[in-house]
């Protein structure tokens, strides 16, 4: 099924939209079988509906293959792209249930550093990015998950785990500097 | 221009979406003009976009591939089809075939037309789907100020009331200077803390606990000051707590359940 197997040298992602831009339909298809399980996976995660996070995997690699040059390689990593694209398009179904939150790939711009062109490399950052989470105490990784998978604000939160409001923000802005912490240390000490 | 973000996290808090309100717009009006963070803030949403590999892995169904391949190749096929027959540059009919409707002066006017339509429906949907946004994005302001609305009422109800309390909180010696002074209510079951106190050292943060006079210290608030900035916050009390005392402790960095630290600043209520 996937179109990364063979004898093919494996190309890069940038490689691989420049052939989309040359409307090259296996192309496309190897960038989804490179990158649709992680994205399929924050989508289920957020939705929780299988049905909605497979509309919107679909629309994300149809409106790539419209609108390839949406997509900027020198201004961050297609995977980190993608990852913002998803998350946004998942809150907005999430808290607007709006359909027409979908379309072209006009998202906020977002630069990542990310190489995850392999399944080792994604699996290697996999598991910096959960080793980080499970690092933090207990009441600043269920901050950071509702901000981040439900799309919750500071007072939403508040509301959600019956805090007050000034501890919730210290706890998110400690997670993060945490994260931000932890997560470069291991990059730096990776080879 | 108003000033840059204090704290490179708030790029990260604002990526997050944990922002609102005053410091949400702070950070839209300052990125709209400073070049430099806007290019901190595209580097927070990719940083903080790493979290999505923390989801649990759920592989879509091989039917999603096969249908986006379909799309992808009917797309493909309607692209092709449109470069090679442009409407107006028709190859010459076969001698065989009758003359269609589109042809001669109708195609003239017709395949225009069309095309203007076409072009128009296209603009018109971009347009209806950009407006979708936009009431998304006024409901959530309009939320965020009913929101505001309330609490400010509830806060001047609170400093209005006979009931309310002023307790100042004293510095206690050896340990961080700072003044500070909790007001509460219990028929209300609010609580607000104001006070300025010496930045908390590394990996500790301040923790204000309520301490009643039946029961368990209740943490009423977690907070990392910044020099010369004074923290406020106003919170809900459990109903049925009687204060007996309000202490600032000490703690490991996100607070504690209890307290376990020294206490910095005690008042008696």
């Amino acid at each position: 099924m996937s179109s990364e197997s063979g004898t093919e040298p494996r190309a890069s992602d940038a490689a691989l939209i420049e052939r989309i831009v040359q409307r090259d339909q296996t192309a496309l298809a190897a960038l989804y079988d490179r990158y649709a399980g992680m994205l399929s996976s924050v989508l289920n995660r957020i939705l929780r509906d299988t049905q909605a996070a497979e509309e919107i995997l679909q629309d994300i690699f149809f409106q790539l293959w419209r609108n390839p040059s949406r997509f900027d390689a020198a201004r961050g990593s297609l995977p980190g792209w993608l990852m913002v694209i998803a998350r946004n398009r998942a809150i907005s179904r999430l808290r607007h249930h709006n359909p027409a939150a979908g379309g072209e790939l006009a998202e906020a711009a977002a630069v990542s550093t990310v190489n995850i062109e392999t399944a080792a490399a994604q699996q290697q950052l996999i598991g910096r990015v959960k080793g980080a989470l499970e690092n933090l105490p207990a009441e600043q990784r269920a901050a950071i998950e509702l901000a981040y998978f439900e799309g919750m604000s500071h007072s939403e939160i508040a509301q959600r785990t019956g805090d007050p409001l000034g501890t919730v923000k210290t706890r998110l802005r400690s997670a993060v500097e945490s994260l931000k912490r932890t997560l470069h240390a291991q990059a730096a000490s990776t080879p | 221009m108003n000033a840059h973000p204090t704290r490179e996290e708030d790029f990260d808090l604002y990526a997050l979406g944990a922002l609102e309100g005053d410091e949400k717009l702070a950070i839209e009006s300052h990125v709209a003009q400073c070049a430099d963070c806007a290019h901190k803030l595209a580097a927070a949403r990719g940083r903080m976009a790493m979290l999505s590999l923390a989801a649990p892995r759920v592989e879509p169904s091989s039917a999603v591939k096969q249908r986006l391949l379909s799309q992808v190749r009917a797309d493909a096929e309607g692209e092709a089809r449109t470069r090679s027959s442009p409407a107006t540059s028709r190859a010459p009919q076969s001698p065989e075939r009758a003359p269609g409707f589109f042809t001669g002066w109708r195609a003239a006017i017709l395949v225009p037309a069309l095309a203007v339509l076409v072009i128009a429906t296209a603009w018109l949907w971009n347009q209806n789907r950009l407006l979708n946004f936009e009431v998304a994005h006024l409901g959530d302001i309009v939320k965020t100020q009913q929101r505001g609305l309330v609490a400010m009422r509830e806060a001047v109800d609170f400093m209005e009331s006979h009931d309310t309390v002023t307790v100042a909180l004293a510095p206690q010696s050896g340990q961080p200077q700072g003044a500070a002074h909790v007001m509460y209510n219990t028929k209300m079951g609010m609580l607000m803390y104001e006070g300025e106190i010496a930045p908390a050292p590394n990996a500790k943060s301040y923790e204000l606990w309520v301490i009643p006079t039946d029961g368990k210290p209740i943490n009423a608030g977690v907070f990392n000051p910044i020099t010369g900035r004074a923290d406020h916050w106003m919170m809900k009390m459990p109903p049925g707590v009687e204060p007996k005392m309000f202490a600032v402790t000490l703690e490991p960095q996100g607070g504690m359940p209890q307290p376990t630290g020294p206490m910095v600043l005690v008042g008696h209520a």
